[in-house]
């Protein structure tokens, strides 16, 4: 085996982050699955501690068009922050002109640099829908919609392949809500 | 097997399992352990739907005696461990090498020694996977490097234990055992497999350690009849004890033969731009990737570096290492311990060759950009 062409690294890096129990992890499961379903390449890592509640949490994604060279993050097009203690964990992190979203209420003092930060009613949407633990999928529906890395159905699809039935309707309404907050 | 869509997404530890099945597994015996605990959970749910066992042992001594016992009862076995676990598994693990009883074992790196850090990602069992059980013996350690290929060198590892009858460990970290990646799985008909061959002929006078020309015995299928001796005791053709010189001397002799006069077909090794290489990068699980986007982006700045990614850790690819060290005149071997590949690489260098390492055992992965910026250091 000798591969000869050196590739060079395309495709995007996302990060989900926040604390134990937000629903991070599950969140970056359905975007991936949307990104999977249009044909790229998602290699998916997170945080892994002993802490399942209450830590800091994180879930990325290394979007490509092939397999990654390397496949944890490292460099952060998209950044989503739902805890104000879990900025510390991206410093550094942050590509100039990366898009970073947060709660408006959970991080108020959100990071500044050479990007775009939106802050957003994230989790007082979830909690207008009735739960604040649809916050993660609110997210995502905003995230989308800032980033346009995939389109709404096809999230809305990836969603509903994921998720129980009886969560279902709840989370196809938060992902639109969200993606609302932007493109309404 | 059950049947699944090729395109998915799949994380390390359950493409291990999943290769297992694949390779003709049947019996998983373990005791879970962070980082590799997925690997007995999968097994937990794929075994029964091909009939085959999932037993979950009291520890990790008793787990590796299982899988010894149903090898030698004629089934594809293994477990799944991590440090501490594989510390435990190592006496059986030599009964394994020494008897000479195909089988397994998963070893999921985690931050060392001891309990270390469960969590935490390391390569520091590079050793430990050659010499952890004592004596002199044969063993073959297979080393992935994403998701995809630890399905495929789970299978490779079932086929290389079954072909040679020695204890074949897939070693990998806990980054790439938990990395959750797009995967393409081949259509299960179209793997290679390979099963250990049986003892055939008259029931009389047979010799359960009499090795073929390729200098490996058939084993005696259970219930076909021979009679049979094992024993962690160094033995004779027969089975039985010995202890004169000469004796002990060819039968060990045998035993590390095995792998010496197949290393062609057990080695292998991926070469990345090294046509023209003068620094060449040897690394191997989740640093090979961060030396591949390493050395990608030397390239780009006109630095003349290649990356050599072995598959097989044990036996180490010696013939090829020697052919780039005459070639390169700088060798960086980065990796997540205080320094062990690099003893073998520097063993197989000529002192015109300089060998460096970047280590790292705090927990962290070795980001690309720490390897980039040493190989930038070296090309000055």
């Amino acid at each position: 085996m000798n591969k000869k062409a050196t590739k060079k690294f395309r495709g995007f890096e996302i990060r989900l982050s926040g604390t134990g129990g937000q629903g991070l992890g599950l969140s970056g499961k359905m975007l991936a699955a949307a990104l999977t379903s249009d044909g790229l390449h998602v290699a998916q890592s997170q945080s892994y501690e002993p802490t399942s509640r209450g830590g800091m949490s994180r879930s990325d994604l290394v979007v490509t068009e092939g397999i990654a060279d390397y496949p944890l993050a490292t460099a952060l097009d998209y950044l989503l922050i739902l805890d104000q203690r879990a900025m510390s964990i991206s410093d550094g992190m942050i590509k100039k002109d990366a898009i970073v979203l947060v709660d408006e209420e959970l991080v108020p003092d959100p990071p500044t640099g050479d990007f775009k930060v939106h802050a957003l009613p994230l989790s007082k949407t979830a909690i207008s829908l009735g739960n604040l633990r649809v916050t993660n999928v609110v997210s995502l529906g905003a995230l989308i919609a800032l980033a346009n890395i995939c389109s709404l159905a096809t999230l809305e699809a990836a969603i509903e392949r994921i998720t129980p039935k009886k969560y279902a309707r709840m989370n196809l309404d938060a992902v639109r809500a969200g993606y609302e907050l932007v493109s309404s | 097997m059950s049947q699944m869509p090729q395109r998915q997404s799949l994380q390390g530890n359950q493409a291990c399992a999943l290769g297992a099945i694949a390779a003709g597994c049947r019996l998983f015996a373990g005791y879970p352990i962070t980082p590799s605990s997925e690997v007995a959970e999968r097994m937990s749910k794929e075994l029964p739907r091909v009939e085959g066992v999932f037993v979950q042992m009291e520890d990790e001594i008793a787990s590796m005696a299982a899988v010894l016992g149903s090898s030698m009862g004629g089934v594809k076995s293994m477990t799944a461990t991590s440090g501490p676990g594989f510390s435990l598994k190592q006496e059986h693990i030599g009964y394994a090498a020494l008897a000479e009883v195909p089988c397994v074992i998963i070893n999921v790196m985690r931050g060392g020694p001891s309990t270390g850090m469960p969590t935490r990602p390391a390569q520091g069992d590079v050793m430990q996977a050659r010499w952890g059980t004592h004596g002199d013996h044969p063993i073959i350690v297979v080393t992935p490097s994403s998701v995809q290929e630890i399905y495929q060198l789970t299978i490779r590892a079932f086929n290389l234990s079954e072909t040679y009858r020695v204890p074949v460990i897939v070693l990998y970290d806990e980054a790439i055992g938990h990395l959750v990646d797009t995967v393409e799985l081949p259509d299960p008909d179209s793997i290679e497999i390979q099963d250990r061959k049986w003892a055939s002929g008259p029931a009389e006078g047979y010799l359960p350690y009499a090795a073929d020309e390729d200098g490996v015995p058939p084993m005696p299928r259970p219930g076909d009849g021979y009679r049979t001796h094992t024993t962690g005791l160094t033995h004779l053709e027969t089975g039985f004890p010995t202890q004169v010189p000469a004796d002990v001397s060819r039968v060990i002799g045998r035993l590390l033969d095995k792998i010496e006069r197949n290393r062609d077909a057990i080695e292998q090794y991926e070469l990345t731009n090294c046509d023209d290489a003068e620094i060449l990068v040897v690394a191997f699980g989740i640093t090979a990737r961060s030396s591949e986007r390493a050395v990608n982006l030397a390239r780009e700045s006109g630095i003349k570096v290649g990356l050599m990614r072995p598959l097989t850790l044990w036996p180490f690819p010696e013939r090829k290492m020697k052919e780039l060290a005459g070639q390169v005149r700088h060798v960086l071997v980065p990796e997540m311990n205080a320094g062990q590949l690099i003893l073998e690489i520097e063993r197989l260098c000529p002192d015109s060759v300089t060998v460096s390492g970047i280590n790292r055992f705090d927990g962290l992965p070795i980001d690309p950009g720490e390897v980039l910026d040493k190989i930038k250091e070296i090309s000055k």
